[in-house]
C-alpha cells in the first residue's frame, strides 16, 4: 500500500509545502489574525520542529493542514501542498485519504484524545477500516504496531480501554495509532507536553527511532526548545503568527540570526549549564494579533531594533549556510548580534547559612495518606486498602533566609507535602515546626495568625485567584482578614503593586482579564502582602512560557534579597529550580529520596532517580544528543507501591538487595541525604 | 498615583453588565421573553387595572357566552367572564411563583452550602435526603398528601417548596465542592480566610448567578404544578380564580363551550414559555458552560 | 492541575473494584428511597392531629368500617409497633384492603397498572422515536434552520404542560373533530380499539419529552462533539458517519439514559393527568378518584407501588449506564 522505502534526502524534495497560509479566528471583539504568510517545507524523510511560545500559531499550522481548525478559524489564504497536491483543494474524500492514512497525528494529552468508551482493538479496527486485510490481519497488525511502540503484553492489553492505561502508556498507544497506516507524516502536537520528564525522554527516543525505521517524515509542534534540538533535523521559529526563522537545526542552534530566537534559546534555563541566579527574559509582551503590526512583529520587544524596523516588514533573509531568518539585520551590513537580555549580572553575595542555625521550619517523619473507598466499599471488598499513602516519612529543616527546590514528577506527593506543612492537608502522623512552634494538631483558629507568616503561592497563576474580586481587592485581603484598618487602602494596594512590578491600571480588573505573567504577581503580591518569613511556592512557573518564567523568578528572587524571605519552591522542572535553589530535596512516591546542595546533586547526582531526573532534561543543543534512555517504564502507582527500594524496577543498578528491603536514609561525605543502597557517589 | 482605580472598578462591572443586558436584548428569544414575562406580572400585579369585570360578579343572562364586547374571551356556567378571572388567575400563580421559589432558593443555597462546606457525613445525609425527595413522583405524592390534608394553597406552596429545594441545593452543593477544591479556595484558606468569608465573598458570587438562572427556568415547573393541582380540584378552593380552575371548570363543560379551556390555557403557555426563553437566553450569555443546548 | 492528574493516577490504580459493589450501593439507596416513602406516607396519617381512622377514611365512612380499620392497622398500639407492623406488611406485599370494598389494595392497583405501563411506555417510546433523532440531527449542523426550527419546537412543547396538551387535543380531536374517542382504555379483547384509545394519551404525554429528548441529546451531543477525541477521529481521517454515531452517539447517549429514567417521574405525572382528562383506567386515575372519594389506604398503597416501580426504573437506568460505560464499570 505504501511505498518502499524512501532513498536519502534530497535537496528541493519536500514532502509539504505551505506557501503564504493566513488563518483568522472570528471572535467576540473581531478576527484575530493568527497566521499570516506563513511559508515553510517539509522536506522527505526528515524531522520538521515548529517552534513557538502560546499564540505563535504553531499548533495552527497543523490544524490548518488536516482542515480541523476550530469552528470560528478560517484560511483566509495560501496553499499547503503534499506530495505535490493542495490540501485545501481536497475534498471530502480525499481528505479522509489523507488524514490517518497519509498522515499520522499524536496528540498532546492522550487522556483526553482517546475516546473512553471504545477499547483499544475497536479504536485500531476503526482506523483501519479502509485496509484491505482480514479483521484477524488487521488486529495482528495493530497488535505488532503495540508491541513495536513498548506496550508489554499487547495481546491482552489492547482489549482493554484508554482509563486502564497509564500515561506514558496511553501516548505510546497513541502513538502507535498515528504509524498505524504507515503514513507518508506524523504530526504530531505537543507530543510530551503531559508527560513527566522521565516519559519525555522515553518518547522522545521512540518517536527517533520508529521515524528512522518507518522512514517517516515528521513534523512536531512544541514549545520545547529542548525538545526540538534533540529530535529534529529541521527547525521553524515561530512568533505572533508568522515565521521569523527556520532551516537547518544545527546551523540556527549555531548561530540563531533573529533576535527572538536568540532570545529563545538564551531564556531557556536548561540550556544555561552554570547555576545562575539571574535568569534572561524577553521584556514585552505579544502583539495584539486583532491588529497585526504592519513591520516587523517583533520590533517592540527587540533590543535591536531600529527605524527600518517600524517602517517595513523584513524578509526571510539568507543568515547562514542552509538557514534563513526574517530579520532587517541580516539585510545588507550585518552589525554585531549581543545576548539578547542583559547578560545575568554577577549575583550579589548570598549571606552563607551557617549550619548551626535554628531551622524556620523543621518536618519530621511526617506522614499524609488520603481516604479513596468508602465504608461501603470497605465493607464489601474487605482486602483491599481503603486509604493511600502520599507521603511517608519525611523529615526536612528549612534555614532561614535559604530557598530549597523540592522536585518530583506527578504523584511524588511534592504539592501535598507543601500543603501539609501549611496544615491544608491533614497529617496522619510526624511533626512540622514553624519557628519551634508545633503546627500539627492546631485548630484552623490557632493557625490563622500564624499564617500571616507562612504564606503560599498556588500553581495556577489564573486559577488561585477568586475570579469574582478585582486584583485590588484580592490583594489587599490579607490585609482585610489579619490587619483590618491598615491606613489608606488605595495607597496600600498601589504600593504592593509597585513592589511586583504590576502595572497600576491592572487593579480594577477581574483575574480573567489578565496574563498568566500577570496573574502570577498578583499571586506573589498577595503571598508578600504581610511580609512573611517563609514562602511556599507550587509549580510558580507552571503554565508561564519561557520568556515570563524568568521575569516571575527573578522577581521572587528579588524580593527575597529584599525581605529576607525563606522560600520552599516545589517544581517539576530541575531546570529552572536548580537555578535559584541552595539546596535541593528530590522526591519519589511519596519520600525525599535526595536532598542536598543543588549545585552538588546536579552535577553528582547519588541516587540513579536524580540522575534520571538530571539525564532526562533534554538539552537545546542539537550537538548534545543523547543515546541512551536512562531509564525504563513509569512512576508505579502510590497504591501499590513496589517491594523493598520503591525505585527498583526501574533501576539500572538494582541488586536482589534492593528488591527486598527499603533503604535507610544515610549521610554522604559532602553533607548529602540520600535512600539508596549503592548510591552512585561516596 | 492620580488614577487610584477605586471608582473605576464597578465602573468596568457596570460596562460589562450593560453589554450583557444588550446581548439580551438583541437576542430574539431573550427579548420575546423578556416581555411575555413583563406582561405576566404587569397583569398580575395591576389586575383591578387590567380586568374588565369582577371575577366573582355573576352575570346569569350571559352564561356560557363566547366571547363578545362585553366578556372579551367568554363566560362561565355562572356567567362569570374569564377574561378577569384569568387576569385574577394570574396572581394565584405568581404568588406561589414567587413565594415557593425565593423560600427554596434560600434554603437550597444554605443547605448545598451546608452539604458542600460542612463534614463529610452531614454531606452524604443530605445528599441522600435530596436523592429520596427527588425521587418521589412528585404528582403522585402530592395527591396523597391532600387526600389527607384537603385541597389549600398552601399545600401547594408547601409541595412546591419540598420538591423544588433539592434541585437548588444540589446545583450549590456541586458548585461548592468543586470550588472547595479549586486553588483559588485554598488560596484563601492557605491566607488564613475564615469559613464564613469564604462562603460570602467566593463561593456565594460563583454559585448565585446559575441559581437565579435555574430559578427562572423553574417558574415555568411551579407555575404548572400549581395549575395542575388546581385543575384537579387539588389546589386553590372555588371561587378563587387560578389557570387551573377555571380550566377545571371548562373541561367540565368542554362539550358546551371551548373558551375558558382556552383563554385559561393561553396564558399558562405564554408564562412557561416566557420563562424558559428568558431563562436560556439568561444562561446562555452568562454562564455558558451551564448547558450548551440552547 | 496537579490534583486533576493525581486523582486520575488514583482512578487508574484502584484495583478493578467489582461492578457489585456499585450495585450493593445503588440498590442501598432504592431501598431508603422505598423506606422514606413508607415512613413519609406513615407520618402524613399520623402526624394530623385526630384520629388517624377517621382522617384516613373521610366523613363517609361507618363506625363500623372505622373500626374494622383501626383493628387491621393495630391503631391501638404503640406508634412504633404501627410503624414496624406496618412497614413489613408492606415489604411482603401485604398493602391492606379496601375496608369499603374489603378487597386488596395490590389487586385492585395491579388491575389498572398495565394501562398506566402501556400509556408510559408507549408515549415514551413516540418520543424516543422521534427526540433523540432530532436531537442528533440538529446536534451535526448547530445553526442550521433544521436546528434553528427543532429549537423553537423543542421549548414549545416543553413549555405547554402535558395536562394542557390533554385537555386541549381532547377539544380538537375529540370533541370538534371527533376523530378519536375519549373515554376508557378500549375493549380488553380488541387491540385496535385499545390502541386507538391510547392514540390521544400517548400523545398528549409524549408531547414534552420530545422537545425533552431533542434537546438533551443536542446538547450532550455538542459537549461531546467538542471533545478532544473526537477531533481525534477526524484528524484519523475516519468517516463522518462512523464520528457521529458511533462516537459520540455513543458517549453523549448515557448521559441521556440517566435523565430518562429520573424523568419518568415526570411521564408517570403526566400520565396521571392524560387518565384523568381522557377518563382511561390506570392507576393515576385510580389515586384520583380515591382522593376524590377519601380512600386513603388504597391511595397509600396505590402511591407506594408507583414509587417502588419508579425507583426500579432509575436503577435500571443508572446500572445500564454503568454497564455500557467502561470508566464507571471499572472504577465505582
Amino acid at each position: 500500500m505504501m511505498d518502499a522505502p524512501r532513498p536519502d534526502h534530497q535537496l528541493g524534495d519536500n514532502l509539504v509545502e505551505i506557501r503564504d497560509l493566513s488563518v483568522t479566528f472570528e471572535t467576540g471583539r473581531g478576527p484575530v489574525r493568527a497566521l499570516r504568510n506563513v511559508n515553510l517545507d517539509v522536506p522527505r524523510g526528515r524531522i520538521l520542529g515548529i517552534v513557538g511560545e502560546s499564540g505563535s500559531g504553531k499548533s495552527t499550522v497543523i490544524w490548518a493542514m488536516l482542515r480541523l481548525l476550530a469552528e470560528n478559524g478560517a484560511v483566509t489564504g495560501g496553499r499547503i501542498d503534499f506530495n505535490g497536491r493542495d490540501l485545501l483543494q481536497l475534498d471530502a474524500d480525499a481528505l479522509r485519504a489523507f488524514r490517518g492514512a497519509q498522515a499520522g497525528v499524536v496528540f498532546q494529552d492522550p487522556m483526553t484524545s482517546q475516546i473512553p468508551v471504545k477499547s483499544y482493538l475497536q479504536q485500531f479496527l476503526d482506523i483501519a477500516y479502509r485496509q484491505k486485510a482480514s479483521r484477524a490481519e488487521k488486529i495482528a497488525h495493530a497488535i505488532a504496531m503495540m508491541r513495536r511502540v513498548g506496550i508489554p503484553d499487547p495481546e491482552q492489553r489492547i482489549a482493554q480501554f484508554p482509563h486502564q492505561f497509564s500515561g506514558g502508556m496511553r501516548q505510546r498507544t497513541g502513538i502507535a495509532m498515528a504509524l498505524l497506516m504507515h503514513p507518508d507524516l506524523v504530526i504530531a502536537d505537543e507530543p510530551t507536553t503531559a508527560l513527566d520528564v522521565t516519559m519525555e525522554a522515553q518518547v522522545i527516543h521512540l518517536l527517533r527511532e520508529l521515524q528512522r525505521e518507518f522512514q517517516t517524515t515528521m513534523m512536531i509542534v512544541s514549545h520545547n526548545l529542548g525538545l526540538v534540538a534533540e529530535l529534529c533535523d529541521e527547525i521553524v521559529v515561530m512568533y505572533a503568527g508568522e515565521v521569523v526563522e527556520r532551516g537547518d537545526i544545527q546551523s540556527v542552534f549555531a548561530n540563531p540570526s533573529h533576535p527572538y530566537t536568540r532570545a529563545l534559546i538564551d531564556c531557556d534555563p536548561a540550556r544555561v549549564l552554570e547555576r545562575t541566579r539571574i535568569l534572561p527574559t524577553i521584556p514585552g509582551e505579544l502583539p495584539n494579533l486583532r491588529h497585526p503590526p504592519r513591520a516587523c512583529v517583533f520590533v517592540d520587544r527587540c533590543p535591536h531594533a531600529f527605524a527600518r524596523c517600524r517602517e517595513e516588514k523584513p524578509r526571510l533573509n539568507k543568515a547562514d549556510e542552509g538557514h534563513v531568518a526574517a530579520c532587517h539585520l541580516l539585510d545588507g551590513v550585518r552589525p554585531v548580534m549581543h545576548a539578547a537580555a542583559p547578560a545575568p549580572a554577577q549575583d550579589e553575595v548570598v549571606p552563607a547559612i551557617a549550619g548551626d542555625v535554628a531551622p524556620l521550619v523543621a518536618v519530621r517523619n511526617l506522614a499524609v495518606s488520603f481516604q479513596v473507598r468508602g465504608p461501603v466499599a470497605a465493607l464489601l471488598n474487605p482486602g483491599l486498602k481503603t486509604s493511600i499513602d502520599i507521603l511517608v516519612d519525611v523529615s526536612l529543616d528549612l534555614k532561614p533566609g535559604e530557598t530549597l527546590g523540592l522536585v518530583g514528577e506527578s504523584g511524588s506527593g511534592k504539592t501535598t507535602l507543601g500543603r501539609a506543612m501549611l496544615g491544608l492537608v491533614k497529617a496522619q502522623a510526624g511533626s512540622v515546626t514553624f519557628k519551634g512552634r508545633e503546627l500539627i494538631g492546631l485548630g484552623e483558629g490557632e493557625l490563622r495568625p500564624l499564617r500571616q507568616n507562612m504564606a503560599m503561592m498556588f500553581q495556577d497563576p489564573i486559577g488561585s485567584l477568586s475570579p469574582r474580586q478585582t486584583v485590588k481587592s484580592l490583594i489587599l485581603e490579607p490585609f482585610d482578614v489579619h490587619r483590618p484598618a491598615s491606613g489608606n487602602r488605595d495607597a496600600l494596594a498601589v504600593r504592593l503593586a509597585d513592589m511586583v512590578n504590576l502595572p497600576r491600571d491592572l487593579l480594577a480588573r477581574y483575574p480573567h482579564q489578565l496574563s498568566g505573567g500577570q496573574a502570577r504577581r498578583v499571586g506573589v503580591a498577595r503571598a508578600l502582602a504581610l511580609e512573611p518569613d517563609l514562602i511556599i511556592a507550587d509549580e510558580p512557573t507552571a503554565g508561564l512560557d519561557v520568556s515570563v518564567q524568568g521575569d516571575v523568578l527573578n522577581l521572587m528572587r528579588r524580593l527575597q534579597t529584599e525581605h529576607g524571605l525563606t522560600y520552599l519552591i516545589i517544581s517539576h522542572n530541575l531546570p529552572v529550580v536548580r537555578h535559584i535553589s541552595d539546596r535541593l530535596a528530590i522526591m519519589y512516591l511519596g519520600r525525599i529520596i535526595e536532598m542536598g546542595d543543588a549545585t552538588a546533586i546536579f552535577a553528582r547526582p547519588a541516587h540513579p532517580y536524580t540522575r534520571a531526573l538530571v539525564d532526562g532534561i533534554p538539552r537545546p543543543d542539537p550537538t548534545q544528543r543523547r543515546r541512551l534512555v536512562s531509564i525504563e517504564g513509569e512512576v508505579p502507582s502510590i497504591a501499590r507501591r513496589p517491594q523493598g527500594c520503591e525505585f527498583n524496577a526501574r533501576c539500572p543498578h538494582a541488586t536482589d538487595l534492593c528488591r527486598a528491603e527499603m533503604p535507610a536514609q544515610q549521610t554522604l561525605g559532602d553533607g548529602r541525604m540520600v535512600r539508596c543502597h549503592y548510591p552512585l557517589i561516596d | 498615583m492620580s488614577a487610584i482605580p477605586s471608582d473605576s472598578a464597578p465602573a468596568r462591572r457596570e460596562a460589562e453588565g450593560w453589554i450583557k443586558l444588550r446581548r439580551l436584548l438583541a437576542n430574539w428569544q431573550g427579548m420575546t421573553g423578556l416581555v411575555l414575562v413583563l406582561l405576566f406580572f404587569a397583569s398580575a400585579i395591576f389586575a383591578p387595572l387590567v380586568a374588565t369585570h369582577d371575577p366573582f360578579a355573576l352575570d346569569i343572562p350571559a352564561r356560557l357566552s363566547g366571547p363578545t364586547l362585553e366578556h372579551w374571551a367568554g363566560t362561565d356556567q355562572l356567567g362569570r367572564d374569564t377574561y378577569s378571572r384569568v387576569i385574577y388567575g394570574g396572581r394565584v400563580a405568581l404568588q406561589v411563583a414567587a413565594i415557593g421559589i425565593s423560600v427554596s432558593l434560600v434554603f437550597g443555597l444554605l443547605l448545598g452550602m451546608l452539604a458542600g462546606f460542612g463534614p463529610r457525613w452531614l454531606d452524604n445525609f443530605l445528599l441522600l435526603l435530596f436523592d429520596v425527595v427527588r425521587s418521589f413522583p412528585t404528582i403522585v405524592m402530592a395527591l396523597a398528601a391532600v387526600a389527607l390534608l384537603g385541597p389549600s394553597l398552601n399545600l401547594v406552596l408547601a409541595i412546591v417548596i419540598v420538591t423544588t429545594i433539592p434541585g437548588y441545593a444540589r446545583l450549590v452543593r456541586t458548585a461548592t465542592l468543586a470550588l472547595k477544591n479549586t486553588e483559588f479556595i485554598l488560596a484563601e484558606r492557605a491566607l488564613g480566610v475564615g469559613t464564613a468569608r469564604i462562603l460570602w465573598r467566593h463561593v456565594t458570587p460563583n454559585v448565585i448567578g446559575p441559581m437565579f438562572i435555574l430559578a427562572a427556568m423553574d417558574v415555568p415547573v411551579v407555575v404548572t404544578v400549581e395549575a395542575g393541582l388546581s385543575f384537579l380540584g387539588l389546589g386553590v378552593l372555588p371561587p378563587t380564580a387560578s389557570w387551573g380552575s377555571i380550566l377545571n371548570e371548562g373541561y367540565l363543560l368542554i362539550r358546551e363551550t371551548p373558551w375558558p379551556v382556552v383563554a385559561a390555557g393561553v396564558p399558562l403557555v405564554l408564562t412557561t414559555l416566557g420563562f424558559t426563553f428568558l431563562g436560556e437566553a439568561l444562561r446562555d450569555i452568562f454562564d455558558p458552560r451551564l448547558g450548551k443546548g440552547r | 492541575m496537579c490534583g486533576g492528574r493525581l486523582a486520575a493516577a488514583l482512578t487508574i490504580s484502584r484495583t478493578p473494584a467489582p461492578m457489585w459493589s456499585y450495585f450493593v450501593k445503588r440498590l442501598g439507596l432504592s431501598a431508603v428511597i422505598v423506606l422514606c416513602a413508607l415512613l413519609t406516607l406513615f407520618l402524613l396519617l399520623h402526624l394530623i392531629p385526630g384520629d388517624p381512622a377517621r382522617i384516613a377514611l373521610g366523613p363517609r365512612a361507618t363506625p363500623e368500617v372505622i373500626a374494622r380499620y383501626a383493628e387491621k392497622m393495630r391503631l391501638g398500639e404503640p406508634i412504633l409497633t404501627q410503624f414496624w407492623i406496618y412497614v413489613t406488611n408492606a415489604l411482603t406485599g401485604d398493602l391492606g384492603a379496601d375496608v369499603f370494598s374489603n378487597r386488596p389494595v395490590l389487586t385492585i392497583v395491579l388491575e389498572v397498572l398495565p394501562n398506566t405501563l402501556v400509556l408510559a411506555i408507549v408515549a415514551l417510546a413516540w418520543a424516543a422515536l422521534i427526540g433523540i433523532p432530532l436531537g442528533c440531527l440538529s446536534a451535526v449542523r448547530p445553526n442550521s434552520w433544521f436546528d434553528r426550527v427543532t429549537g423553537l419546537l423543542s421549548v414549545a412543547t416543553i413549555a405547554i404542560p402535558s395536562f394542557l396538551v390533554s385537555i386541549w387535543s381532547l377539544l380538537v380531536f375529540a370533541v370538534m373533530l371527533k376523530w378519536l374517542p375519549v373515554i376508557g382504555a378500549g375493549d380488553p379483547g380488541d387491540y385496535l380499539d385499545q390502541a386507538v384509545h391510547l392514540i390521544l394519551p400517548a400523545f398528549a404525554v409524549g408531547l414534552g419529552w420530545v422537545g425533552y429528548l431533542a434537546r438533551m441529546v443536542r446538547a450532550s451531543m455538542l459537549e461531546v462533539m467538542s471533545e478532544n477525541y473526537i477531533r481525534a477521529a477526524r484528524a484519523f481521517g475516519l468517516r463522518e458517519r462512523t464520528v457521529v454515531f458511533r462516537y459520540a452517539l455513543k458517549v453523549a447517549v448515557l448521559p441521556t439514559i440517566t435523565l430518562v429514567g429520573i424523568g419518568f417521574s415526570g411521564l408517570l405525572s403526566g400520565a396521571v393527568f392524560a387518565e384523568i382528562v381522557f377518563t382511561r383506567p390506570g392507576a393515576g386515575k385510580l389515586i384520583y378518584d380515591m382522593v376524590v372519594n377519601r380512600n386513603f389506604p388504597v391511595v397509600q398503597g396505590a402511591v407506594l407501588i408507583i414509587t417502588a416501580l419508579y425507583v426500579l426504573i432509575t436503577l435500571a437506568a443508572d446500572l445500564l449506564v454503568a454497564w455500557l460505560d467502561p470508566r464507571v464499570r471499572d472504577s465505582l
